[in-house]
């Protein structure tokens, strides 16, 4: 029965969706953009990650890198081979709250990724369709069978929880970032409670 | 062309076509009677604004020929790409048809402003644009000082350095510098492949550009100098990450190095992570952050050895012309921004994207990039107006023989 199959992968995208949301208020309560990711396995979360651009002062530190970095350092820590671990991204699922920008959606081309489920669209950077579209892969596929395959792009599908995740952006801003340069908006002292 | 001469060209915002060639969209037009010009236009800005055409004039006048009346041609609105139909008109242009006697045709108009005066000339051919020379706030895109041009050669030379000598395989490499003090911030190579022997980050961190007068860039050193790059881009390019993004995991497995490859690790990525290491490192206290123009009280957590390498370099006479004895006070740095970045090979969208959001300034290349290429060979984001940020793009041109290596060396590497 299609809708019943249909209401099992909204609750299920759901589910991981809020776990990739529940990263992305942690950034906000550490005064980060506020953008949080969860990557799976076999429907299992192997990794978690969120923007840590200010603390770093690196404006790279995404949550998808933030979350590859943890898998990359565990598994080469396990000693498995460049191939090994290219073949565990090929079976990996991203969740993100926001589009991946036009960064990280070319290191998941790059990496191989099964998959990618996102919140928001993102006007500015994004990487999956808004700006480019670099989850369709490598404009050039490789005559490299093994590289070819990666270079074919993922799966990518938007629009999950998105106002969850448009509505922390808010909180974000109207709290100001502190560490964007002058004139920005003031910071605003947040009441933790 | 000199092909013996190391040269800089500037890697513009859109394509680049000969002018009588350039890129255009179609657009409905039509003949309007003088008397009803102003209403018209006032209604069209309203519902056919021509947003991303603030180039193109709106309404065309021409005098004719036989009667010397004058005959005025209005846009209406922008016509489909694939379609030659009138009656895609949309409703709301199509209501004014009638009332006031249009004869809607389809036309072309060019597709971006003109950069110079001979597209400009070219583009009123097919219908009149306005022209705004370029008045262009980053330094370098309407020429360089000899001064900044031999800087910029000898930053490149060490880019060449590290990609070639510190590892077998060919691999990008990128240095990134504060130009106000022609300062190296970060340098380092491709981190993608155990062989590539992760750089000692304290001794790189801080180190100043070790400039002498008499190493000026001239063509027979350089000859010299690049016979070392030729034989390597004769060689196996596979292993220049941004050349090869999706080729990490053909690598062999070495157990015993394994300990430092990523897949991400691209040179420009690399030395981003440096350059914020460095901020840290320096400027402590993140309380600092809130006011990104504070100065540091003294100049006591600068390490002596740069303030005494420094003194001896060239910049130095510029300072004390300002009756400034040291380095200017150290700022703490948003970012990167303010500073060059130089890469032996155009980075791939995924650095070329790290680069807006780290704030570069400038990009120097000196190889494009055909299979991955962020700034013009496959996308181009220094045209992408979209972004929060933009960098000017620069190709340094190495002597004739380093380029037929490289396009020797490309077909083996990519075919």
């Amino acid at each position: 029965m299609e809708p019943v199959k249909e209401d099992h992968c909204e609750e299920e995208s759901h589910k991981y969706m809020s776990l990739a949301l529940h990263q992305a208020k942690l950034a906000l309560e550490a005064l980060e953009v506020p953008v949080g990711c969860v990557i799976l396995e076999d429907g299992k979360v192997i990794a978690s990650g969120r923007n840590r651009t200010n603390e770093t002062r690196n404006a790279t530190r995404h949550a998808e890198m933030e979350a590859v970095d943890q898998l990359v350092g565990e598994w080469r820590k396990n000693g498995l081979s460049p191939s090994q671990i290219a073949e565990k991204f090929s079976k990996c699922v991203l969740y993100v709250t926001c589009e991946p920008c036009i960064m990280c959606a070319s290191a998941l081309s790059f990496l191989g990724i099964k998959e990618v489920y996102y919140g928001c669209a993102n006007d500015k950077f994004g990487g999956c369709g808004s700006i480019l579209s670099l989850h369709l892969g490598n404009s050039q596929p490789s005559d490299i069978p093994e590289e070819a395959q990666r270079g074919k792009g993922y799966k990518c599908k938007g629009g999950i929880m998105a106002d969850e995740a448009v509505s922390l952006f808010k909180c974000f801003y109207e709290q100001g970032n502190p560490s964007a340069p002058k004139p920005h908006r003031p910071v605003v002292q947040r009441e933790r409670t | 062309m000199d092909s013996d001469a190391w040269k800089i060209i500037h890697i513009p915002d859109k394509p680049t076509c000969p002018p009588e060639h350039q890129p255009t969209w179609k657009v409905y037009a039509s003949v309007i009677k003088p008397k009803f010009a102003n209403t018209i236009v006032r209604q069209l800005c309203k519902i056919a604004p021509l947003e991303d055409l603030r180039h193109v004039k709106r309404v065309r006048k021409k005098i004719l020929q036989d009667h010397g009346e004058t005959q005025l041609t209005v846009i209406l609105c922008l016509a489909p790409e694939h379609n030659d139909h009138l009656n895609d008109l949309p409703l709301d242009v199509q209501k004014l048809v009638d009332p006031y006697e249009l004869s809607p045709f389809i036309t072309e108009v060019c597709k971006y402003a003109a950069v110079s005066k001979e597209e400009w000339e070219e583009q009123c051919k097919i219908w009149p644009t306005s022209f705004h020379p370029p008045t262009y706030n980053i330094d370098g895109i309407s020429g360089f000082s000899e001064d900044d041009t031999q800087s910029i050669f000898k930053f490149m030379r060490l880019v060449i350095d590290l990609a070639v000598s510190e590892h077998k395989p060919i691999v990008n490499a990128a240095v990134i510098v504060d130009p106000s003090v022609r300062r190296i911030i970060a340098s380092e190579t491709d981190q993608v492949y155990p062989s590539s022997t992760p750089r000692d980050m304290t001794t790189t961190e801080t180190s100043p550009f070790n400039e002498t007068g008499d190493d000026r860039v001239t063509n027979a050193s350089s000859q010299i100098f690049l016979n070392g790059i030729i034989e390597k881009l004769n060689g196996s390019l596979s292993d220049v990450a941004c050349l090869n993004p999706w080729q990490w995991c053909l690598q062999p497995h070495e157990t015993e190095k394994c300990s430092q490859w990523h897949p991400l690790r691209h040179a420009s990525i690399v030395a981003i992570e440096s350059s914020s290491a460095r901020d840290r490192y320096l400027f402590p206290n993140s309380a600092e952050s809130v006011s990104p123009d504070h100065v540091l009280p003294s100049d006591a957590d600068i390490p002596a050895k740069k303030q005494k390498t420094s003194s001896h370099s060239p910049n130095v006479q510029k300072n004390c012309s300002e009756e400034a004895p040291r380095d200017p006070p150290m700022e703490r740095p948003y970012l990167c921004t303010g500073y060059d970045i130089f890469l032996l090979w155009e980075p791939c969208t995924m650095c070329a994207m790290a680069l807006v959001h780290q704030r570069i300034k400038r990009i120097f290349y000196a190889f494009p990039n055909p299979t991955a290429g962020g700034l013009g060979s496959v996308h181009r984001l220094q045209g992408e107006k979209s972004l929060n940020h933009h960098y000017a793009v620069f190709r340094v041109l190495l002597p004739g023989d380093a380029h037929n290596a490289l396009n020797h060396g490309l077909k083996h590497a990519v075919s």
